[in-house]
């Protein structure tokens, strides 16, 4: 019984996200096609912009750019598609109990899927140029995980949170464009001066994109210790999230 | 004796009314919020077989009821215990993702009313059969009429085999061939000697088809009884 309930919960998972991945898609002519051609564009997008217009200061600045831009694109599109999600499914919510937890895991899953695509292609690039190293895998496993549950951490809790107090969604919107500057995604770290360094550790992406540029431009590793720290804050995160989440989750429905 | 499929203990659902007051002022100086019981200590079991008519004025409690005996929203106390598959045909229309074909939203509903995916696969044409849309299942939902909606949601509903059926308003706005269709549904299902609680204000589908009535007001049960109960509610007596 509870084995029948652990597969009904991914099945129901996989059918969801399928449901976003389809329904994002819908009515276009290049449909799922689109999954590839969009990061493409950035890339040429980007790569343009700043081999033209901005004199580089960093070795390999467009790859530097490029892993940065699109891990943040993955965090903030999973942070501002899932706090409102529960308000947007309501017609779910209302009709039958099932685990709420779904509704958001699901648009982070596809959201994720977009990102691994992207990532995909970024490697295929490296693995071309010869800058793609065993030690890149394990990093790249490294920075996913850390990734992964500070993303689900950090969305279970505004998700949950912003079905009694909509200003939530508000308030993510405003934090992520302060939270895009104060993350090295543009700059690398070294632009900081060395006594404020620690303070840009305490955001848990700073050694996750710092890593991931190691592997893409081969920029500077991040401080062990910021990293640890990273991972640390990042489950506590992971943990809030899911508490939080599954206790408000039993009467989503009174709010909405 | 028959086996008990519904127990509810000192029941009590506690709501937060959150008066809006037109400015900021306004509400820190007197913006308090109300507390709002809409279920005061119900206690309640239901048998297996037992078909239950819920009425009351609106307001009484008779959603809130039924939406803690889906687990739709959980009681501020007190405790329930089911037994068997709970479907409740209510908000039928409600869930339907517009852009996705019919197919892809069978798959859907039915996973959110608990039904593994091979279940699904094994019914499927059973449920395009009964919501007799066949030539359509292939098309985005926005396309369906409000009729073809309600049928499919229905359908799919009332597959997943439930041993307990919950069911509101709504299915009266079907045309006549989907509701005898609906009838016929109902007298297998009572057949099969399983349970169902209504809440609907046509009192005659409750005087046809169940055989125990709770009344409600104030969010209590004041009244528990046989069908004759009807004729007393209807003459103001209770």
């Amino acid at each position: 019984m509870k084995l029948d309930a652990f597969y009904y919960f991914w099945e129901f998972l996989a059918e969801m996200t399928s449901k976003e991945l389809r329904a994002r898609y819908k009515k276009t002519s290049f449909g799922f096609l689109w999954m590839i051609i969009n990061p493409i564009l950035q890339m040429l997008v980007i790569g343009l912009v700043f081999s033209f217009f901005v004199k580089n200061q960093v070795d390999n600045y467009f790859m530097f750019l490029f892993i940065g831009l699109l891990t943040w694109s993955f965090f903030t599109l999973s942070l501002t598609k899932c706090t409102p999600s529960i308000f947007d499914q309501r017609g779910l919510i209302k009709k039958a109990y099932f685990p709420r937890l779904v509704i958001p895991l699901a648009i982070l899953l596809s959201n994720y899927i977009h990102y691994i695509i992207s990532l995909g292609l970024l490697l295929i690039v490296l693995l071309f140029v010869g800058k793609f190293t065993f030690t890149s895998l394990i990093y790249l496993l490294l920075t996913q995980i850390a990734l992964l549950i500070f993303t689900i951490g950090l969305s279970l809790f505004t998700t949950a949170i912003n079905v009694r107090f909509r200003d939530v969604n508000f308030f993510v919107q405003a934090l992520l464009i302060l939270w895009f500057y104060a993350t090295p995604i543009v700059y690398p770290l070294s632009f900081i001066p060395e006594q404020y360094r620690g303070i840009w550790y305490i955001n848990p992406l700073t050694g996750i994109i710092q890593l991931l540029q190691h592997i893409a431009a081969q920029s500077q590793l991040p401080d062990l210790n910021g990293f640890i720290a990273n991972l640390l804050t990042s489950f506590v995160f992971l943990l809030i999230g899911v508490f939080i989440f599954q206790r408000e989750s039993k009467n989503f429905d009174d709010w909405i | 004796m028959k086996s008990q499929v519904i127990k509810l203990t000192n029941i009590s659902k506690l709501y937060t009314l959150h008066h809006e007051k037109p400015t900021l002022m306004e509400r820190i100086v007197d913006g308090k919020d109300e507390d709002f019981y809409a279920l005061k200590n119900i206690n309640l079991s239901i048998a297996q077989g037992e078909r239950i008519g819920l009425i009351g004025e609106n307001g009484s409690g008779k959603t809130t009821l039924l939406k803690i005996i889906t687990r739709i929203t959980s009681p501020t106390q007190g405790s329930i215990v089911t037994k068997g598959r709970i479907v409740s045909l209510i908000d039928l229309n409600a869930g339907f993702h517009p852009d996705l074909t019919g197919i892809q939203n069978i798959f859907i509903n039915g996973m959110v009313l608990g039904m593994r995916k091979k279940e699904i696969l094994s019914k499927l044409e059973r449920i395009i059969d009964f919501a007799d849309i066949s030539k359509f299942i292939d098309i985005p939902i926005y396309t369906y009429s409000e009729g073809m909606k309600l049928r499919l949601g229905f359908s799919v509903a009332i597959h997943t085999d439930p041993d307990i059926i919950i069911l509101d308003e709504g299915l009266s706005v079907g045309d006549f061939e989907f509701q005898t269709k609906c009838q016929r549904y109902f007298n297998d299902y009572f057949k099969s000697g399983k349970t169902l609680i209504v809440c609907l204000h046509v009192l005659d589908f409750i005087k046809n088809n169940c055989d125990r009535v709770l009344i409600m007001k104030d969010g209590s049960i004041i009244a528990d009884g046989p069908i004759s109960l009807i004729d007393k509610y209807e003459t103001h007596k209770i």
